[in-house]
């Protein structure tokens, strides 16, 4: 009877093998075929996905046609089965993805997207636009909106809601964005453009190197991040500087894991943290984890000396606007987005949207979870999960999410233990993306 | 010497500068055992929380759905009142009040770009009847002009009382 049943097994086992491969090549022919089509139809232009954009994908217009709701959330949806199906293949024991083809795979998602038009957001415009102030008209991006510079090219591109808004990034991103302004609008799109896919694959090779220290397959997690649709369609289809920020991040979670950490690699990945947060303010958060877990003077310093290094060079090029994170945090804090959880919650009680006092309770809230995170840390959790879900509670709370917020967690969550880690940052982009399918299922023309 | 020989030196000096410091300050490589009950109330919480979120966003898009639908049929009202099958029509959902499902939909009286010609406004509520809902007023705006008290004439049906000005 127990030889019969194993034998059954066997056959079943040798059957799965048979079709794994084949499956795997059909999923990841529907995520290039998806990703293409978002991005040959939406160099047709005139769409409400597609920001107003100097025209740039030009040589791709003619093939598709003009992206509507209907085409990308389908394409959208197709992605999202095809990744899941995919990674639940490549995490099986026996993975039929060779590391080759998750190479090639990831390379060609961002490549198709890399030479498409801007997708779903107008923020690289503001980048742009905050450059070419300081560049070209001697503005201070801290202290005035892109309307101040109405008269540029670029201005005709900045989203609405932002027209007024000075940066809220950091110092070090803006000095970074400045010798850009130079190109010219267009130039400026294509250098922000390359520097967020340089970003992702630096991004994917220390995902790569942190999987391989810890002992996972580092071919399933370039998949989970690299293979990703909100990685690719919105965080590299829309150019964000988050892109930049988590090469920060991995770098110093990198640094934390050689096999032979030194003081120096420590003080390192502690500075590291500090670039990142003044590309962008968010992965400050990785510091009280990384220090209460090394529990050793190095880190403290190296934070300490890139800390006044940056606020040095911020002060000396901005002015004191240009080191005051606090105060663009606070602001963009106020601000409610229709994907925020806390908009939707507010719904589910019968209230019109997110009141004052729920931003108050949502910090109370957020500072309980890091509180707590803090004390498994300084018992011997694992800083990198301990960050990862700081990362996660903050985009889950804040009531201005953005899809690139939800991919914040996901390069620490292939590197660590922690599998609820993945699980739950999975999960918060699968509701992101369930929440985006209503103009499907009643489409308004 | 090596990097790897004096990262070690360094590290073994580390390690001997701990254990002068009581146990529950020193650095740990692995966490301390609790008493077992912890993974399982972060991971009730967590499931939890995922409900939650998860009912909150199929609410909302059941909602949004919803709003959908109604504009569909302000959108069918519109073009089946004036006889345009014209697609730039702006919807207001606050005139009427945000929450009191009542729209003001605005669109041209003749063929031309979005509000270059004269618009014609009609305020709309009430149950969806064969795809329709039913126009209870409205009001003329000027060419370029926005929904404005001021810039509002010809005002025509009980919604449309008080809002003109001339």
């Amino acid at each position: 009877m127990s030889v019969a049943v194993q034998s059954g097994r066997g056959v079943a086992a040798v059957r799965s093998q048979r079709w794994a491969p084949a499956l795997a090549a059909l999923l990841a022919l529907l995520l290039i075929l998806a990703a293409a089509e978002i991005v040959i139809d939406g160099a047709a232009g005139l769409s409400p996905l597609i920001p107003k954009s100097p025209d740039i994908a030009s040589w791709l217009g003619g093939i598709g046609e003009r992206l509507g709701y209907r085409v990308f959330l389908i394409a959208l949806l197709v992605s999202t089965g095809a990744y899941a199906g995919l990674i639940a293949l490549a995490r099986r024991a026996a993975s039929p993805i060779s590391t080759r083809w998750a190479i090639v795979l990831v390379a060609a998602l961002q490549l198709i997207v890399f030479a498409g038009p801007i997708l779903l957001s107008t923020d690289v415009f503001s980048y742009i636009a905050y450059a070419r102030m300081g560049v070209e008209h001697g503005l201070n991006p801290y202290t005035h909106g892109p309307v101040a510079i109405a008269s540029d090219p670029v201005f005709q591109y900045v989203g609405h809601d932002w027209e007024l808004v000075a940066t809220a990034y950091g110092p070090l991103y803006t000095l970074l964005s400045y010798p850009l302004a130079l190109l010219g609008v267009v130039g400026a799109l294509w250098a922000m453009k390359l520097e967020a896919l340089l970003a992702s694959a630096g991004t994917l090779a220390l995902v790569w190197r942190c999987a391989r220290v810890r002992g996972f397959d580092p071919v399933a997690a370039i998949l989970v991040v690299g293979a990703n649709p909100l990685y690719v369609i919105y965080g590299l289809g829309g150019a964000h500087n988050d892109m930049l920020m988590m090469l920060a991040m991995m770098a110093a979670v990198s640094l934390t894991l050689m096999r032979a950490p030194s003081a120096r690699r420590e003080a390192g990945a502690a500075a590291w943290v500090v670039a990142g947060a003044l590309i962008k303010a968010t992965v400050a958060v990785l510091l009280p984890f990384m220090i209460v877990s090394k529990r050793r003077l190095a880190p403290i310093l190296g934070t300490v000396a890139a800390l006044a290094l940056g606020a040095l060079a911020g002060y000396a090029a901005f002015g004191i606007h240009g080191i005051d994170i606090v105060a663009a945090l606070n602001r963009d804090a106020a601000f409610v987005s229709t994907d925020s959880f806390a908009n939707e919650i507010a719904h589910l009680l019968g209230k019109p949207g997110v009141f004052p006092v729920d931003h108050d309770l949502l910090k109370a809230g957020l500072v309980l979870i890091l509180l707590h995170l803090l004390w498994r840390t300084w018992r011997g959790y694992d800083w990198v999960a301990a960050s990862g879900w700081a990362l996660l509670a903050i985009s889950v709370t804040s009531t201005w999410l953005l899809a690139w917020y939800i991919l914040w967690p996901l390069p620490l969550a292939v590197v660590t233990r922690d599998r609820r880690l993945l699980l739950a940052t999975l999960a918060v982009q699968a509701l992101f993306i369930v929440h985006q399918i209503s103009p499907l299922l009643a489409p308004v023309q | 010497m090596s990097e790897s020989a004096a990262s070690e030196a360094a590290l073994a000096a580390d390690e001997e500068r701990w254990r002068r410091l009581p146990s529950w300050l020193r650095p740990r490589t692995v966490e301390l055992k609790g008493s077992g009950n912890l993974w399982l109330i972060e991971t009730t919480l967590l499931v939890l929380v995922g409900i939650v979120l998860a009912t909150a966003t199929i609410n909302d898009v059941a909602r949004q759905t919803g709003i959908n639908h109604r504009l569909i049929a302000d959108l069918k009202t519109w073009r089946h009142y004036t006889g345009h099958d014209y697609h730039n029509i702006s919807v207001d959902q606050e005139t009427l009040g945000s929450a009191s499902q009542r729209e003001v939909l605005c669109g041209n009286t003749s063929p031309g770009g979005p509000k270059a010609r004269t618009q014609l406004c009609l305020a709309i509520w009430g149950p969806v009847v064969n795809g329709r809902r039913s126009v209870h007023g409205g009001w003329y705006l000027p060419p370029y002009a926005e929904d404005l008290p001021s810039e509002r004439y010809g005002c025509f049906g009980a919604a449309a009382q008080g809002r003109c000005p001339r």
